[in-house]
């Protein structure tokens, strides 16, 4: 075909090159592009645009638009979805937070200790990865055992003391995000351990040599230098914690009342009802939008400030 | 050259025949995607093999592929979301108050319309108890499944403890109810155990069908959550741990209930009649049944009164005609006298048809261990399941409210029913 075509070296200029080399680069992309589209990019447009519908009562029916009245009912405490809405939207901070104030401060510690000369290294190591490596729904399964009332382990430990863990309003919330901790801390203790050490060590033989005593060191150098890996498993740990669902179905169906419910798990309480699907994406969207400025604004945070210190 | 077009002609013939036979020949062996939940912890996977295997003896050209799909939650989110896209079972087994749902979402076909086609069908659905009937049907009467794994809750007791304590009959009203289980609560095991986590509307319903005061009117579209029937009720189970302290206070779970009376933990037990055989097997005492007694007592002393529960078979609408036809078939099969007889004696389900308890395996049973025909015997005491329009939502609204107020979160009663109620009437008026 091509040697059909009038060439001239007009027509080839370094400028316009010819289009099927300009396509080349949209050609190579296309496969990923059309991943991305089909599983990110339009279900995300269509979560947008189904949070402003109302589906109708019959589905053959066409749903109708409402606007923002999808978002409006979620904080309208007289609406069956907003009545407990606010309620869950707070637990569910209170447990990413718990998670993240709990979590990471252990698996840092954890990471401290394994990255010395222990005796039993080795098993201590694995001690401490091994709930992570759990299925979520294991994990919960064995803590429904710790924590049963009567018949369970902390029963048989404390006896009368037990208190009723799952099925107390003001525990409940406690003892799901201990079972978060215990099963995520190995993982954060992983890329805490990775980032330890990926910092050179004469840099510490320096700071000895310098005078400066284990805490000095601790908070000076390791400290920062761990700042891109504490902005990593901040962001992570905080993502997972509002993605909790397996949890809650092993251990506790949110309940009692709904001190244990979290965005996720509500969502997967109200999708059996098809008229509830515009509430749905709305919740979605919300859920979305509180990941996004989490994650933007820790990575900001931790991003200036690193290029502040490095200066 | 006649010949040759004759041949032509001939092949060309065969080959058309082929291509219009071999499909039908193809679409007579049909393969049906079967869903269940289980709620109780039988083996049920194995048992339904073990059907499928002998229905396909009988049928061979159906063949059923048995699919566990978790709790009913998770089998009916799994067939809502599939059957949204087109796809999902040919036959599942699902809540029977889940009905009005999936009428409405045009995922279920009417079973009424294979009764009517099939010889003998009045009859058959005639057999049916009545009380398991009543969740079957929509608002006009017409019928959309098939009852199946059908239950009621019963009262279980520790009858050993009885016998010590002096108590010679099972409590017939709430006041009784109360006398036991302080007779009965000692150091280190409660008198009681009232399930009351995850769906406590279920068990709570015997409130209001003791106290006469229905929680569904009969066309499913009025619920009256916000009564004295459930003001009362609420108090009474507060009043349980907090005044007689015959149980333990907050949320009781309902999946540890069996293990915590079997290992004499509690002297009796609400739980449903699915869980009687695993019961049966692992309580090292002697094991009484009875029917719930949490209405006031009436004339006669008694103050009885318990839903229904349980799982129907419905058929789908995203079948063809063949695998439908094919559906009924195992429908059929299912509800038969004999397989209800033995799904029955396998985990303590109430056959749903009366001609299932005329057969020796259920007479046997029954004279071998009477606590089987106990469920059956208060089904002249039973009253439907809860169920209406937007019942997945207003069932969420009122597992939530009764589980707040049992579990103490909520302490406002009559602001908490109020609340829930307006919840109730905005979702039904939409």
């Amino acid at each position: 075909m091509q040697a059909a075509l009038p060439v001239t070296n007009r027509s080839v200029s370094p400028a316009r090159k010819p289009w099927s080399q300009r396509l080349l680069p949209y050609l190579m992309i296309a496969p990923t592009f059309l991943i991305v589209f089909l599983f990110t990019l339009k279900p995300a447009v269509s979560a947008v645009i189904d949070s402003t519908l109302k589906p109708a009562r019959l589905a053959q029916d066409p749903p109708a638009f409402v606007g923002l009245q999808n978002y409006a009912d979620l904080f309208n405490p007289t609406h069956h979805l907003g009545a407990r809405f606010g309620g869950i939207l707070l637990n569910t901070v209170l447990f990413a937070f718990g998670t993240v104030a709990i979590g990471m401060p252990l698996a840092l510690g954890f990471a401290l200790l394994i990255n010395r000369r222990l005796p039993l290294r080795g098993v201590w190591r694995f001690g401490f990865v091994y709930p992570s490596l759990l299925p979520l729904i294991g994990a919960a399964s064995i803590w429904a055992f710790i924590y049963a009332d009567q018949v369970g382990l902390l029963a048989a430990i404390l006896r009368a003391a037990n208190p009723n863990w799952l099925g107390s309003p003001g525990l409940v919330l406690g003892a799901v995000i201990v079972v978060n901790v215990w099963s995520q801390t190995g993982y954060y203790m992983l890329l805490f351990l990775a980032g330890l050490q990926g910092i050179p060590r004469d840099l510490y033989e320096a700071a000895a040599l310098d005078g400066a005593n284990y805490w000095q060191q601790l908070l000076r150098l390791t400290l920062p230098l761990l700042r891109r890996t504490t902005l990593f498993v901040l962001t992570v740990s905080f993502t997972f914690a509002f993605q909790a669902v397996e949890l809650l179905q092993g251990l506790t169906e949110g309940g009692p009342g709904d001190r244990s419910n979290l965005i996720l798990y509500f969502i997967y309480q109200n999708i059996g009802e098809r008229r509830n699907w515009g509430h749905i994406n709305a919740i979605t969207i919300i859920l979305a939008v509180i990941v996004l400025v989490f994650t933007l604004s820790s990575f900001l945070f931790f991003e200036r400030g690193g290029r502040e210190s490095e200066r | 050259m006649f010949s040759r077009r004759l041949a032509f002609f001939l092949v060309s013939l065969i080959a058309l025949l082929l291509a219009v036979v071999a499909p039908a020949a193809a679409q007579e062996s049909v393969t049906l995607d079967f869903y269940f939940p289980e709620a109780t912890a039988n083996n049920a996977q194995g048992i339904f093999e073990e059907y499928a295997a002998q229905f396909s003896e009988a049928h061979p050209n159906i063949t059923i592929n048995v699919v566990y799909q978790g709790s009913y939650t998770d089998n009916r989110t799994i067939i809502q979301t599939q059957t949204a896209a087109g796809e999902g079972p040919d036959v599942a087994v699902m809540l029977s108050t889940d009905l009005l749902s999936f009428i409405e979402a045009g995922t279920v076909v009417p079973v009424q319309q294979f009764v009517d086609s099939t010889e003998g069908g009045a009859d058959y659905v005639a057999d049916f108890f009545d009380a398991f009937l009543l969740n079957s049907v929509d608002e006009n009467g017409q019928l959309w499944s098939i009852p199946f794994q059908r239950s009621t809750p019963i009262l279980y007791y520790n009858a050993d403890l009885f016998s010590e304590a002096g108590i010679e009959a099972a409590p017939a009203n709430r006041d009784e109810l109360v006398a036991a289980a302080t007779a009965l609560t000692a150091e280190g095991r409660s008198g009681l155990w009232f399930p009351s986590e995850g769906f406590p509307i279920w068990l709570f319903t015997a409130f209001q069908i003791a106290g006469g005061e229905p929680l569904v009117a009969e066309r499913f579209d009025q619920v009256f959550f916000n009564t004295t029937a459930t003001a009362e009720g609420l108090q009474y189970l507060l009043d349980l741990s907090k005044v007689h302290q015959v149980m333990p206070e907050g949320a009781l779970s309902w999946g540890d209930g069996p293990t915590i009376f079997a290992s004499g933990q509690a002297a009796m037990l609400v739980h449903t009649t699915g869980s009687l055989t695993r019961i049966l097997s692992e309580a090292p005492f002697e094991v009484g049944t009875a029917f719930l007694p949490f209405g006031p007592a009436g004339e006669d002393g008694t103050g009885y009164g318990a839903p229904t529960g349980g799982g129907n078979l419905y058929i789908f609408a995203n079948s063809s005609p063949e695998e439908q036809a094919a559906a009924w078939e195992w429908v059929q099969f299912l509800s038969s006298p004999e397989i209800q007889a033995d799904w029955t004696a396998r985990t303590g389900y109430i056959a749903a048809r009366e001609s299932a308890w005329a057969t020796d395996t259920l007479t046997a049973l029954v004279a071998e261990k009477p606590q089987y025909a106990v469920a059956r015997d208060q089904l002249a005491f039973a009253g439907k399941e809860f169920t209406a329009f937007r019942s997945i939502d207003i069932q969420n609204v009122i597992n939530t409210t009764l589980s707040s107020v049992i579990a103490g979160d909520v302490t406002d009663i009559p602001a908490a029913l109020e609340a829930a109620q307006a919840q109730i009437d905005s979702l039904l008026a939409e």
